[in-house]
């Protein structure tokens, strides 16, 4: 990759939900270059996931064309996802869930691994390196169903870390989070946008956590981008006012 | 206890170690990814397929893999993108295919042959043949295999189908690779546990496992072994009680899925009203 090439190009996207005639995303443009931390923000039902969505090809965009690492997504989504680690968004864990943490950091690893192989000690290093990384190394051998929420997210933030991945995508990491664990998730990302060479592109619908390295922040409502731009100067204008009442609730 | 030859009882245990092994493998996989209701239709759709097997004067068994086979290839991808609600499986579906298999029966030519239908119905120890014996072995081998060779693979997509989707798993492949297998395990144990009860074959000894363990790897390793025990316990209770042995399986498997979630750690304190209402709905 060359240094400040475009991670991500998107011109003119939309992108539909099977059986829905309105595409919940439209005329999505914008780059954004290699070693970016931009967050996308908007109000719930904005279409935020559906645009994580459609960059790491889990959505099929049925206008536009869109381009990660330099490869069109819809025809090389397999590759790209290899290099995209993507953090969904936090959601509830069976109590009972089977899966040790260790095993969960793994998983990440899976496609990087490829089919018909085994895993490695290199495999292993990476697990124990992401994890280090997150503060989670004690809990490797705990059951994913006992952590809380912050510790599952930092979980899953691990395993994203673990693929070693080029873009990071995370999706509301600060959802369903208390003040605490929210400030630890916002000081874990600042650390690995600073540790990594690593593009970082964050949804969430939440004002008050755009964590400080992050410096472009994209705002969407219904579907579109409706301002771009620098992080102080989106935060002070107006019309993210009028679209969030302060709490990220739509008004 | 009836007096059976040496050489019936070792293929019929070879049988119910192999059926166990087999049913409570995919039962791992079926329980984790929310598959009970379809698989449980497969199940009787296997019935009903080895029903029809007999009508048409073929080996059941054939009519069971192709049956459970299609209501996988109908069934499997609108049970995926749920549009499949379990109470219509299980209100409508398996009714349909109980009456289907009741009619298919009711047009089995000649005496011996409803003698058969009669095994099909609820297992036999006899039933099992060195065939049969074959066949499960040869899908015993294939499940090792595929376990050992994609784990990776299918503890990723366990956890989650979309982050493994997103890490670059191809997980339809997985899904319906379960879906198969599971097809596969419930059309051979079929004769022998009978078609009406080998789904509990696969439920029960995995949610045994369940209540007692947190590590994938472990239950993957201890729900076939607490299949093959059920079936082996199972199947001398039917030698000494002359119980149909497929009632006595899974009468015995049921018994330890009980006496697991009264003993289960997991159940003890600080577990809360919301655990307990995933554990039931896992069952």
């Amino acid at each position: 990759m060359i240094e400040n090439s475009n991670v991500i190009e998107l011109k003119n996207i939309e992108t539909f939900y099977e059986g829905e005639k309105i595409p919940v995303i439209h005329d999505i443009t914008f780059n954004i270059k290699n070693g970016e931390f931009v967050s996308i923000i908007g109000p719930n039902g904005a279409g935020k996931t559906t645009l994580l969505e459609t960059i790491n090809g889990l959505l099929h965009y049925t206008e536009g064309k869109g381009y990660v690492f330099g490869m069109e997504i819809l025809k090389n989504k397999t590759e790209i996802r290899k290099e995209i680690g993507y953090v969904i968004q936090n959601f509830e864990i069976d109590p009972l869930s089977p899966f040790l943490c260790k095993d969960i950091v793994l998983s990440g690893r899976t496609g990087k691994i490829g089919a018909f192989k085994f895993t490695s000690k290199k495999d292993w290093d990476k697990v124990w390196y992401s994890m280090g990384l997150v503060g989670m190394i004690d809990f490797a051998n705990r059951s994913v169903g006992k952590l809380s929420g912050g510790e599952f997210q930092k979980i899953l933030i691990a395993r994203a870390l673990a693929q070693e991945p080029k873009l990071l995508l995370l999706d509301e990491p600060f959802s369903n989070l208390d003040f605490a664990a929210r400030k630890q998730i916002e000081t874990l990302l600042n650390r690995i946008h600073e540790k990594q060479v690593i593009t970082i592109v964050m949804v969430s619908h939440d004002l008050s956590f755009v964590p400080n390295r992050c410096n472009r922040v994209i705002v969407l409502d219904r579907g579109r981008i409706i301002m771009d731009g620098k992080k102080q100067d989106i935060l002070k204008s107006e019309m993210i006012h009028k679209i969030f009442n302060g709490n990220g609730k739509k008004k | 206890m009836i007096e059976f030859p040496l050489s019936l009882l070792t293929v019929s245990i070879l049988g119910a170690v192999l059926a166990g092994f087999a049913c409570s493998t995919m039962g791992t996989f079926v329980v984790r990814l929310n598959l009970a209701s379809i698989g449980y239709l497969m199940s009787h759709a296997a019935f009903a397929g080895a029903a029809f097997g007999l009508m048409i004067s073929i080996d059941p068994m054939i009519g069971a893999v192709i049956f459970s086979f299609g209501t996988a290839i109908i069934l499997g991808p609108l049970a995926e993108k749920a549009r499949l609600q379990s109470n219509v499986v299980i209100g409508f579906l398996f009714s349909f295919m109980i009456a289907l298999a009741f009619i298919f029966l009711n047009y089995i030519p000649g005496q011996a042959a409803s003698g058969t239908a009669l095994r099909i119905l609820w297992g036999s120890i006899f039933s099992v043949s060195n065939n049969d014996l074959l066949f499960l072995l040869l899908l015993s081998f294939i499940l090792i295999i595929f376990i050992v060779v994609f784990y990776k693979e299918l503890l990723a997509v366990m956890f989650n189908r979309k982050l493994a989707e997103s890490s670059g798993v191809n997980t339809k492949l997985f899904y319906f690779a379960v879906l198969f297998f599971t097809g596969f395990a419930v059309s051979l144990s079929l004769q022998l546990v009978g078609g009406l009860l080998v789904f509990a074959l696969i439920i029960n000894p995995t949610s045994t496992a369940y209540q007692f363990l947190y590590d994938f790897k472990k239950i993957v390793i201890f729900s076939p072994i607490i299949g093959i025990v059920s079936c082996l316990v199972g199947f001398f209770l039917s030698l000494l009680t002359d119980f149909p042995i497929g009632a006595s399986i899974v009468v015995i498997s049921a018994a330890v899925f009980v006496f697991a979630i009264v003993v289960s750690p997991k159940r003890r304190k600080g577990n809360s009203k919301k655990q307990k209402l995933s554990i039931i709905s896992k069952i």
